[in-house]
């Protein structure tokens, strides 16, 4: 059970790490206030508790695929707060929407996968002879996934203000891509999003259930199986980002010339 | 408010051509039935009971489905059209115990 315990909290917590720690390393490089990271934080884990205890009515809502449209939702939600991020964070250095959409991208992280490790570890409360060893499996892997977030944070400001730019928002891009293409995995699964036949098996090369696939799923949306829809989805996504990322890094390398 | 009525009129909509459900229930982290036999080319709705206190995860890599469902609860997951082939699936909180699979024949 520690050992699970560790694999499911650590998956959870790299997930949210990867992007808090980015968005933390580009404010630090920006000079941008990080004041509202607790803010973010703490109404992040409010929800995520409130969606934790009434997983079951949510979950039976619109015909039993309630917790598909929330969970699709928030990705949809960090997707927009990324691409406004992506845009805009580098060209202008206080706008309430830039602060609005850190909000919005640690939250729906905060949420989306403290309410899984919430419902987790709830479970095992009253199961004396397991819930020992899940506690400490928990904390281990919370521990593992925050510092993988914390380096990677010392990793993007080591470089200077330019590369680390470059860093950031190549990373965001990317997860921008995984936001789009779980979100659409999830309404395939709600079957709001018609089911369609693969366009490739990469299983046999990278297991989505590997260390690898685990780490691609969270950087780039890995799916070993993944439906045309969600391709040509996540192609558009990346050119999107990157067209914004790209105008973002103009922007950036004027105002530091001048 | 707006939108998540037309995503419920969507659902509506979509569910009017209802697939066939087959039951699955969690008991002591494990799955039964554990051999679920669905025919070729046909959309299934999964219908997990979760008797167990504890959450469980149902997961599949080769269904490409991934949902929590709470303890005594239920949950939808739809699958298919498949192919003929095997495709199995596991609880991710109880990986030892809960498994199974679907059969597409």
């Amino acid at each position: 059970m520690l050992i699970n315990s560790v694999i499911i909290i650590l998956r959870e917590v790299f997930e949210a790490a990867l992007i808090v720690s980015v968005l933390l390393a580009m404010c630090q490089i920006l000079h941008l206030s990080r004041r509202y990271f607790l803010f973010s934080l703490v109404l992040g884990s409010l929800l995520a508790i409130v969606y934790a205890i009434n997983i079951s009515s949510i979950s039976m809502l619109f015909e039993g695929i309630g917790q598909e449209i929330i969970n699709a939702a928030l990705h949809f939600i960090s997707f927009i707060c990324l691409q406004i991020l992506i845009f805009s964070m580098a060209n202008s250095s206080s706008s309430k929407m830039i602060l609005w959409a850190i909000v919005g991208c640690f939250a729906a992280a905060f949420v989306r996968e403290g309410f899984e490790i919430i419902i987790y570890i709830l479970g095992f409360v009253g199961i004396e002879h397991l819930f020992d060893s899940v506690i400490a499996g928990s904390f281990i892997g919370a521990g593992v996934g925050f510092s993988i977030g914390v380096f990677f944070y010392y990793l993007i400001v080591s470089f200077n203000s330019l590369n680390g730019l470059r860093l950031s928002l190549f990373v965001l891009t990317l997860v921008s891509g995984a936001m789009m293409i779980q979100a659409l995995q999830l309404l395939i699964q709600a079957d709001i999003i018609i089911s369609q036949k693969p366009l490739w098996n990469s299983s046999g090369w990278v297991s989505e259930g590997s260390v690898i696939g685990q780490i691609l799923y969270a950087l780039l949306g890995y799916e070993s199986t993944p439906s045309p829809i969600q391709v040509v989805a996540y192609f558009m996504s990346l050119l999107f980002s990157s067209t914004l990322a790209v105008k973002s890094l103009n922007a950036y390398k004027w105002r530091i010339k001048e | 408010m707006r939108i998540l009525f037309i995503i419920y009129l969507i659902t509506v909509v979509v569910s009017a051509s209802a697939a066939p459900t087959v039951d699955i229930a969690i008991r002591n982290h494990l799955f039964y039935p554990s051999k679920v036999d669905i025919p070729a080319d046909t959309k299934i709705k999964l219908l997990i009971d979760n008797q167990d206190p504890t959450a469980e995860e149902f997961e599949s890599y080769e269904l490409n489905r991934e949902k929590v469902i709470p303890g005594h609860s239920k949950g939808v997951i739809f699958i298919g059209p498949l192919p003929a082939g095997e495709y199995p699936f596991f609880g991710e909180f109880f990986p030892k115990t809960a498994q199974g699979t679907v059969i597409v024949k």
